[in-house]
């Protein structure tokens, strides 16, 4: 479904992918942890084609097609999604409005029609149960106001509203309680199934109790230096990236 | 020049909507009596270029009430200069100013906040805002907000900004699977509901939406 060869990316002229070799394919859960200033939300960054990043070097390739050289819109629209790690407000756009259009760009995308208001709606209500997102988090204006919990349960919410062949969950745990990443963690678990893959990015083994990887990459100076099942999460909780690393 | 004088009489409610300057120069001079309300909205979509819109309102009468709402969509080479002057003559006077612009290529706009508070206006209430926001890096905003106060007890706030569309907002959209020109608008029609809204008419509301689509097309 995936597959990076030899990816190198920098930001304002500073190298930090150096070189990332990843493969992942449908049905597959991979773990990508690391220490701070590692590259982890570069990678999602890069993979997501946020315009802020210059790729220098490698290739990606997405279901066969070269991820690279697709705008942000169209890569979401072949099935990529991103969950940001500080999702953005928006005020003034509503959840409504904002999920509408991004729920018909990909159908169109497919050549597919576009839902109607009452189709719509009633997708919203089953996918909104996933993540017990309240019904005024999804009439508000998006992220405005929402709680460090909420804003990742949207996250996941959306998730389930554009069906992604490929999720990648950039530090989703991060300003979670344990209930609230309860919650994501099984949104995340009901929404994987045998056509689709994720990608879980996170400094914490803890996540990966509720979340449970098939590969364990530790990702260190813009390099994966390891790769593991999951038992090496454990390992590395015990010995800290500093043992790793060695 | 065209000058239209308006005179609303004590207790009146007026509503006064400025949808499409064909001249060069339009002016509105507008006195207000007690207990009178006026309410203003500017929409400034099919200006001509070097257009000028002029709003000249003095209350000359106690607790009169003046709110303005103006918005306004430029593009190509367009420049317009919207001035309000906006004077409290007697006391307890309230007003109210809200303005937004969005400004595209090498369009200009400008826009000129006179608030004149006199001596004797006491327990007048004045506010005015301007928020702005530029489309390219060659297109320009001027706001000048002017406020002359002459009374000591009065409230008067005003504020000015100019930005620029928020990128984080636009990536966030296009993950979504949203097309840039569709964030665009969705940011740009979030900016300007505060103003838009005020009109509270579907029709009026659509057509302004529109113009705002074709705008950024």
């Amino acid at each position: 479904m995936l597959e990076i060869k030899n990816l190198h990316a920098s930001i304002a002229g500073k190298e930090i992918l150096k070189g990332i070799n990843l493969h992942i394919r449908a049905g597959e859960t991979h773990a990508i942890m690391g220490p701070n200033g590692a590259g982890k939300s570069t990678l999602s960054a890069v993979l997501a084609g946020n315009p802020a990043y210059t790729v220098t070097e490698g290739e990606v390739l997405f279901n066969g097609k070269d991820l690279l050289s697709m705008a942000p819109e169209v890569r979401a629209r072949e099935g990529l999604f991103l969950s940001f790690q500080y999702p953005v407000e928006i005020p003034g756009v509503s959840m409504t409005n904002f999920m509408r259009a991004a729920v018909n760009a990909k159908l169109t995308h497919q050549g597919l029609p576009a839902l109607s208001a009452g189709e719509f709606l009633k997708l919203m209500r089953a996918k909104r149960a996933l993540v017990e997102l309240d019904n005024k988090l999804a009439n508000r204006s998006v992220n405005e106001g929402f709680s460090g919990g909420e804003k990742k349960r949207n996250e996941i919410f959306q998730m389930a509203m554009l069906e992604p062949c490929l999720s990648i969950l950039d530090e989703t745990d991060s300003g979670l309680d344990i209930d609230a990443l309860r919650i994501v963690a099984e949104g995340v678990n009901k929404l994987h199934n045998e056509q689709n893959a994720t990608i879980v990015i996170t400094h914490y083994q803890r996540l990966l109790d509720y979340i449970v990887p098939d590969y364990v990459h530790i990702l260190a100076d813009g390099q994966i230096i390891r790769t593991g099942g999951k038992e090496l999460a454990l390992e590395l909780e015990e010995k800290g990236y500093a043992g790793l690393i060695q | 020049m065209s000058v239209q004088e308006l005179h609303i009489e004590a207790g009146e409610h007026k509503r006064l909507v400025i949808m499409h300057v064909g001249e060069q120069t339009a002016r509105w001079q507008i006195k207000q009596e007690a207990d009178s309300v006026l309410t203003v909205h500017l929409f400034c979509l099919d200006m001509q270029s070097d257009a000028e819109v002029l709003l000249d309102i003095e209350q000359v009468g106690e607790h009169a009430e003046t709110y303005i709402y103006g918005l306004g969509v430029l593009t190509g080479k367009q420049h317009v200069r919207v001035r309000t002057h906006v004077l409290h003559s007697v006391p307890n006077g309230r007003s109210s100013q809200l303005l937004k612009f969005a400004v595209k290529d090498e369009a200009r706009a400008e826009f000129i906040g006179e608030l004149i508070v006199a001596p004797n206006a006491q327990h007048t209430d004045a506010r005015q805002t301007n928020r702005n926001v530029l489309l390219s890096p060659t297109a320009t905003m001027h706001t000048q907000p002017q406020l002359e106060i002459y009374a000591d007890d009065v409230k008067c706030s005003h504020g000015a900004t100019t930005g620029q569309i928020d990128e984080s907002a636009l990536f966030y959209m296009q993950q979504r699977g949203i097309a840039l020109d569709e964030a665009r608008q969705l940011l740009l029609t979030a900016f300007f509901h505060d103003v838009v809204s005020t009109l509270a008419e579907q029709e009026v509301e659509e057509r302004i939406q529109n113009k705002i689509a074709d705008a950024l097309a």
